[in-house]
C-alpha cells in the first residue's frame, strides 16, 4: 500500500506514475517487495525494478539476509527505518544513506508497527523528489479510501513526524552477502513434477523440513517474556500458540523465538500473567 | 494505447487495475452481478460491493458458492434479459468451463474480466495466459488489455461489441495479474452520463423473460438442430471481428482514445520484422521497439488484443511486407506452441512464406524484461531471408533450455 500511495503522492506532485507489488504466500509483517517508478515522460516498462535510484528498507533485520544495495544505481540513495545513525549502516558497498525510527514513530501515532506511511515521510525527506503534501495526500488517497479518515489522518501524522525526523549521511561499506542466495536449478536438475525430496544445496536446504531455514521471527515488532515465577506451567499458551513456539518443560514452559512472530496471543491467555509483551530492540539479532 | 488528445470524460484518478475494472463494470449498469472472489480478481468484487453499498450501483449481487454457480447464475439472469457481469481467474475459470458453454449458443451477451493468473500445477497467484486461452473454443469472445484504462474501457466496449444484434456472443477481457489487476495508475474514470451515452440500455432481441410472450430457452436437442446452431454460433463469431472495429472506433469518437481494434499496430509500416504480443508485455515492447529503432534496426509491433475472433484477414493485410514474423505468447499449448503463434500459423499460411517463429516467457508470472524481448528482435531479425524452414519455438529464458 506504501508504494501504491507514494505512486498517488508522485501523481499529485506532477509525475507520471505506476506501482506495484510482488507478492508471495505473505502476511502482515513477511518481507515483501513493491515497485513505484515515477517521473516527466509516459511510463511504459512494465516490469519488476531491477536497477532502482532508490531504495526504502522497511525493516532493518532484512538487511541481515538481502543485500539491498544489490541493483542500486550510482549515487543511489537507500532510505533505512532503525535507530541507527545514516553513518552508522554497514552495508555491501558505500552509499548515500537516511535513517528514521519509523518503528517507533509508528507505535506512538498509529498504535500499530506498520512502518510504511512514516516510511513515505522519510522518502519525501531523502529524496527531496516528493512533497510531504504528495505523501498526504497519497495517504489519504490510498488508505484513507480503504479504511478510514481517522487511520489516514493518523498515518498523515506519522509520515509527517517521519519527515522530521529523518537524517541524511552515508552508509560504510564492508558487509559482505552470499553470491548466490536461492536455489534455481535447471529444467533437467528440476526434480520431476517438482516432487521434492529433502535436499541439501549450496543456498540451504529445499524440500521437507526447508521451512525450518526460514527463521519466520524476524517479522516480529514485540516479543513475550516469560516470568518463571508465575508460570503455573498449566499449558494454556503451548495450546494455543499457532507457531509451535511454546515448548513443554518439567515445571514451567519455555518460549523458543526462531518463529515467534509475537502476535501475542500466549500473554492474552496467561491466567497468572506470567507472560507480558515487550518492544524488540534492533541491536538484538533478529531473523 | 493511443493518448487521449480530446477532454476526458471523466475524472482521473490513480487506480488499480482490478478498480478500473469493477468501474467499467458499473457505468455499464449491468443489472445482475454475481461473482465468487479469488485472487486477484477479488478486489473488483469488492469494489463492486463498495459501489453498491454507497449507492452508486444499482445492481442485484448475487453471493454464490463457487465460480460454477457465479456463471451458472449470470446465464440464468442474461437469459431473462437483463445485462449481466461477472468475473474471475485461474481455478475458478477452469471451475467455470463447464458453463461457459452455456451462453455462446443461446445469444447469452455476458462481459466477464478475467484477471489472467497460472493455473495449477504448480499452485501459483501470478500471471499466465493459460487460464484463458483454454477457453478458446466455448465461443466466448476473447480480448487481452494492456493497462488499467484499456481494462475500463474494454469493458464498455464489450458490451456494445457482445450485445450487438449480429452477434451476441459473450465476452471475456483478460487482464494480466498484479501488473494490471494490483498495478495502480493514472486512470480516466468515465462518469456515468457519459458512459451512458456511449452505451445504451440493454434491449435484449431473443431471449428476455415475459409471461406475455413464452419461451422455451436452453432446451435439449437432437442431432437434427444441433449442426445447425453450431454453424450459426461460428457465424456470429466471424461477424463479430467487424463489429470490435466499428465500436473502438465509436468508443474513440466519444472518448477520445481508440486501441486499434482487434489489433493495434507500432511502428510497423517500414519495418522487416515485427513481433506480435499480447497483454503487457506490450508496453515494454514499445519501448524495445524505440530503442531498436534508434539503432537502426527496422522492427515493428503488433498488439493482438482480440483473441477470439481472432483477426486473420487483417493480419494477413498487415504482416504482407514483412521478412521475418514473431509472435509471444504467454501461455504453452503443450507440444506444439504458444496459442496465438499457432493461429498466427494459420492465418499466415496462405499469404506467406516468411519464417513466423514463436516466442514463449513469462510463464507462471515470471518477469519479461526489455532483454528478454530485445531476444525475441534479434531471434526474428536473424531469420530474415531463412524462409519457413527458421520458424520454431523459441522457450525465452528458461533456465538449462537454449533460446
Amino acid at each position: 500500500m506504501a508504494a501504491q500511495a507514494l505512486a498517488v503522492a508522485a501523481s499529485h506532485d506532477g509525475y507520471s506514475a505506476i506501482a506495484f507489488p510482488f507478492f508471495g504466500a505473505e502476511r502482515r509483517g513477511a518481507p515483501v517487495l513493491a515497485f513505484t517508478r515515477f517521473g516527466q515522460e509516459r511510463l511504459r516498462v512494465r516490469t519488476q525494478v531491477y536497477e532502482p535510484h532508490y531504495v526504502v528498507v522497511l525493516d532493518e533485520s532484512l538487511i541481515d539476509t538481502v543485500d539491498v544495495l544489490a541493483g542500486l544505481r550510482p549515487g543511489g540513495l537507500v532510505v533505512v527505518n532503525t535507530t541507527r545513525s545514516p553513518d552508522r549502516l554497514v552495508l555491501s558497498k558505500k552509499a548515500k544513506s537516511a535513517t528514521v525510527d519509523a518503528t517507533s514513530i509508528a507505535l506512538e501515532y498509529t498504535k500499530q508497527a506498520a512502518v510504511n506511511t512514516a516510511m513515505l515521510g522519510a522518502f519525501a525527506k531523502a529524496s527531496g523528489l516528493i512533497t510531504i503534501e504528495g505523501v498526504e495526500a497519497g495517504i489519504m488517497e490510498v488508505f484513507g479510501r480503504r479504511l478510514s479518515k481517522e487511520i489516514a489522518d493518523r498515518n498523515v501524522a506519522a509520515a509527517r513526524a517521519a519527515y522530521e525526523a529523518t537524517r541524511l549521511g552515508e552508509a560504510d561499506s564492508g558487509r559482505v552477502y552470499p553470491k548466490a542466495s536461492k536455489w534455481l536449478p535447471t529444467a533437467q536438475e528440476l526434480p520431476p513434477g517438482l516432487a521434492t525430496p529433502t535436499l541439501e544445496t549450496p543456498f540451504g536446504r529445499v524440500g521437507v523440513g526447508s521451512s525450518t531455514s526460514n527463521r519466520t521471527g524476524g517479522w516480529r515488532v514485540e516479543k513475550p517474556i516469560l516470568d518463571d515465577a508465575k508460570c503455573t506451567n498449566c499449558l494454556l499458551c503451548w495450546f494455543y500458540c499457532p507457531d509451535s513456539s511454546i515448548v513443554r518443560g518439567p515445571k514451567i514452559v519455555e518460549i523458543h523465538y526462531d518463529y515467534c512472530k509475537g502476535c501475542g496471543v500466549c500473554a492474552a491467555v496467561c491466567v497468572p500473567k506470567a507472560i507480558h509483551m515487550e518492544r524488540e530492540v534492533e541491536e538484538e539479532v533478529r531473523a | 494505447m493511443i493518448e487521449a488528445r480530446t477532454a476526458t470524460a471523466g475524472e482521473r484518478h490513480m487506480v488499480t487495475g482490478d478498480y478500473a475494472a469493477a468501474w467499467g463494470a458499473m457505468v455499464s449498469r449491468p443489472q445482475v452481478i454475481a461473482a465468487y472472489p479469488i485472487t486477484p480478481q477479488t478486489m473488483i468484487i469488492e469494489h463492486l460491493a463498495e459501489f453498491l453499498a454507497a449507492g452508486k450501483l444499482d445492481a442485484e449481487m448475487m453471493r454464490v458458492e463457487s465460480e460454477h454457480s457465479a456463471m451458472s447464475a449470470v446465464v440464468a439472469a442474461e437469459a431473462t434479459g437483463v445485462r449481466t457481469y461477472t468475473a474471475t481467474s485461474s481455478q475458478g475459470l477452469a471451475l467455470m468451463h463447464e458453463p461457459l458453454f452455456i451462453s455462446p449458443p443461446m445469444h447469452l451477451p455476458i462481459v466477464m474480466s478475467v484477471v489472467n493468473r497460472t493455473v495449477a500445477s504448480p499452485l501459483g497467484i501470478w500471471v499466465e495466459h493459460n487460464d484463458t486461452m483454454p477457453q478458446r473454443d466455448t465461443g466466448w469472445m476473447q480480448v487481452y488489455v494492456e493497462d488499467a484504462q484499456e481494462a475500463l474501457d474494454m469493458v464498455l466496449q464489450a458490451y456494445r461489441v457482445a450485445e450487438n444484434p449480429s452477434v451476441e456472443l459473450p465476452m471475456m477481457i483478460g487482464m494480466d495479474a498484479f501488473l494490471v489487476s494490483h498495478t495502480i495508475e493514472s486512470v480516466d474514470l468515465i462518469s456515468q452520463e457519459a458512459a451512458d451515452k456511449f452505451l445504451p440500455p440493454f434491449k435484449p432481441v431473443h431471449a428476455y423473460l415475459d409471461p406475455e410472450r413464452p419461451l422455451v430457452v436452453g432446451a435439449a436437442a437432437p442431432p437434427e438442430y444441433i449442426q445447425e446452431v453450431r454453424w450459426e454460433t461460428d457465424l456470429r463469431m466471424r461477424r463479430a471481428a467487424e463489429f470490435l472495429e466499428e465500436t473502438d472506433r465509436e468508443f474513440g469518437r466519444t472518448f477520445g482514445r481508440t486501441y486499434g481494434g482487434a489489433f493495434e499496430t507500432y511502428r510497423l509500416e517500414d519495418a522487416d520484422a515485427a513481433l506480435m504480443t499480447l497483454g503487457t508485455v506490450t508496453s515494454t515492447a514499445r519501448e524495445v521497439v524505440d530503442r531498436l529503432r534508434g539503432q537502426g534496426e527496422r522492427v515493428g509491433l503488433i498488439k493482438l488484443r482480440s483473441f477470439r475472433p481472432f483477426p486473420a484477414d487483417r493480419l494477413q493485410d498487415a504482416t504482407a511486407h514483412l521478412k521475418a514474423f514473431g509472435v509471444y505468447d504467454r501461455a504453452v499449448s503443450y507440444g506444439v506452441g504458444g496459442p496465438s503463434y499457432i493461429e498466427a500459423r494459420n492465418a499466415l499460411y496462405d499469404t506467406t512464406t516468411m519464417p513466423i517463429l514463436g516466442f514463449l516467457a513469462g510463464l507462471g508470472g515470471r518477469d519479461v524484461t526489455p532483454q528478454d524481448v530485445e531476444l525475441m528482435f534479434k531471434k526474428t531479425l536473424g531469420a530474415v531471408g531463412r524462409g519457413r524452414r527458421a520458424s520454431g519455438v523459441h522457450w525465452i529464458g528458461t533456465r538449462g533450455v537454449s533460446p
